[in-house]
């Protein structure tokens, strides 16, 4: 399927689903929890980017998601402090712009991050995104104009645009953003940088001994993958209105965000997709069903068993299925024409 | 006037911590040539590729490329220069297809040549040539771990030579083949070096080294103790006394 056909394509499901959701759901709740789930396409995607497709593990998904709230946190308060400190009268800056501005923050941490830390391998790497998530928070707890440790409340402007209730609009632009990163993936997939970061994977000096850049390679990935994190972000304090740094920066985010495109497959686009909606769904309907505290051990486990039993995920079951199927229709003639 | 060589090596040094790997390196290695690098293990024969390749930068000395200075090029500029080698221990892209393997090197070191670029119709056909030539056409959809070891060795040369080289490292490309294997391997090079390659064979198999080099270098212990004709190099008293003792 062409890069083009694949982006109608992704828009229109995603147009679809909105609208039927829209019209078929009126309860709010509905919004909330497919809110969080859509914003797990968004995040294991991104981590997928690097991680999955260039094979470098980020344990710092909370950092540069928390860095996207956080800087709408700044943007939200920016016409009072204009106000009280330059006498100076703007009007609340809207949410998609607070989310480009989030990618920019965080992807600009994400190139940061990748210049100090990518001449660190396997699991040096993985240590040093943990640290970051930590120095990030700490900066945070200690930022009062923020909030600092003890939180932040952010009122919701009383009208939300393209009609219905707020959760409504949050919830349309988190699909925005999920259509938006699943097309950007697929994209790099097919491309010449996805063959790169494929090769990075693979072995990092021979795709060097092939020519490819590996540093700028790897730089890109830093980049795409903070600002598409930051982007889930930013919409964040309006989700919750109430931001402080300990669930912000929650290890939920991080794990989550590592176990999803593992249990979809990494490969592959589609696997992050599967793996968010699948364990983001469920996690939602144990929270309401039985506790909300079951939500990392339903993850753990479901980490745990597929580890052992599909290693490559959903995605790398079907493909082994789909080639061992190959792989009898090509011996099959043979052995008839031995017979 | 004889025409200038394709790679000038000088003064080449390189330690790690208190161990010297490589003292002061000179070789010069003419356009064509088909150049024996022995040494016994741990001599520095695989340290001294990867200075000249980029993957290890050398303390002290100068490198040469058919003129450009490569002081400071990383591996992949030096390979789009057209210095080109393969692993000791094969690498390939395991994640990959065969013809996606050759792909990388023909996207990202052939491609980003100035003013040469193959359209993904002319990538597509190169690669199939590439395989073909390796005797590796029938596996093109095949991913490398169907491979078998002499097979691996081959995919590593396609995928170096896709680069267009001019000047080609084969790092003990024929460690533990078959004589048979080894012959085949052979006859690949022999037809890269007719293609116009000049071709640096490392390698401890002195049967191949021996019927395949117009030259033969030998390291010992970091330092070049032999350089000249394969015959006269191997009566060297010195190249006796490393490979067997007093």
């Amino acid at each position: 399927m062409r890069n083009g056909f694949f982006w109608i394509a992704a828009a229109v499901v995603g147009t679809a689903v909105l609208v039927l959701t829209r019209v078929f759901f009126t309860n709010e709740y509905f919004f909330f929890a497919a809110y969080v789930v859509l914003q797990y396409v968004v995040l294991s995607t991104a981590w997928n980017i690097l991680g999955g497709y260039t094979g470098y593990t980020n344990f710092g998904t909370g950092a540069f998601f928390a860095l996207g709230a956080y800087s709408s946190v700044v943007l939200h308060k920016m016409p009072t402090l204009l106000h009280g400190s330059f006498d100076l009268t703007i009007p609340q800056i809207p949410l998609p712009i607070m989310i480009v501005v989030g990618g920019i923050v965080s992807g600009t941490v994400g190139l940061g991050t990748g210049y100090l830390t990518l001449r660190l391998r396997g699991v040096f790497f993985a240590i040093a995104t943990l640290a970051l998530a930590i120095v990030v928070q700490t900066l945070i707890v200690n930022w009062d104009y923020v909030g600092g440790s003890r939180g932040i409340y952010i009122i919701r402007p009383a009208l939300a645009p393209l009609g219905g209730g707020y959760i409504q609009y949050l919830y349309t632009l988190m699909m925005v953003l999920a259509v938006i990163s699943v097309g950007i993936a697929r994209t790099i997939e097919r491309s010449r940088l996805g063959l790169g970061f494929a090769a990075i994977r693979d072995d990092e000096l021979a795709a060097e001994a092939g020519g490819v850049p590996t540093l700028r390679l790897k730089l890109i990935a830093t980049t795409l993958s903070g600002a598409l994190m930051g982007m889930a972000g930013a919409p964040l304090p309006y989700y919750v209105t109430y931001l402080d740094p300990t669930s912000s920066f929650n290890l939920a985010y991080a794990v989550n965000s590592v176990a999803m495109p593992v249990i979809g497959g990494m490969t592959s686009w589609i696997g992050p997709v599967i793996g968010a909606i699948l364990l983001g769904t469920i996690q939602q309907l144990a929270t309401v069903t039985i506790s909300s505290a079951l939500n990392l051990l339903i993850v753990g486990l479901l980490l745990i068993g597929f580890v052992i039993i599909a290693p490559n995920g959903i995605v790398g079951l079907v493909q082994a299925r789909r080639r061992a199927r190959g792989a009898r229709m090509q011996t099959q003639p043979q052995a008839a024409r031995a017979a | 006037m004889t025409p200038a060589p394709i790679l000038e090596v000088s003064g080449v040094g390189k330690r790690f911590g208190g161990f010297v790997a490589l003292e002061s390196i000179d070789l010069i290695i003419a356009r064509g040539e088909r150049l024996g690098l022995i040494g016994p293990n741990g001599s520095g024969k695989s340290t001294l590729v990867n200075c000249l390749c980029g993957t290890l930068r050398n303390e002290t000395g100068r490198i040469l490329f058919d003129g450009h200075p490569l002081d400071g090029l990383i591996a992949h500029e030096r390979t789009r220069l057209g210095l080109a080698r393969s692993f000791q221990l094969p690498k390939p892209f395991h994640t990959l297809n065969l013809t996606d393997n050759i792909r990388v090197p023909l996207l990202y070191t052939v491609n980003a040549r100035p003013g040469h670029r193959l359209s993904d119709e002319q990538v597509e056909a190169r690669c199939r040539e590439l395989l073909h030539e390796v005797g590796l056409g029938d596996k093109a959809r095949r991913l490398p771990r169907d491979l078998t070891q002499v097979e691996m060795r081959k995919l590593e040369l396609a995928r170096a030579v896709a680069t267009e080289p001019r000047l080609l490292f084969a790092d003990e490309a024929m460690a533990g083949l078959s004589p048979s294997e080894i012959e085949e391997i052979l006859a690949v090079l022999f037809r890269l070096n007719e293609q116009g390659i000049t071709i640096v064979l490392i390698e401890h198999i002195m049967r191949a080294v021996m019927s395949f080099s117009t030259r033969l270098v030998v390291l010992v212990a970091g330092q070049k103790i032999a350089d000249g004709a394969p015959q006269e190099v191997v009566r060297n008293p010195e190249v006796e006394r490393a490979y067997l003792g007093e």
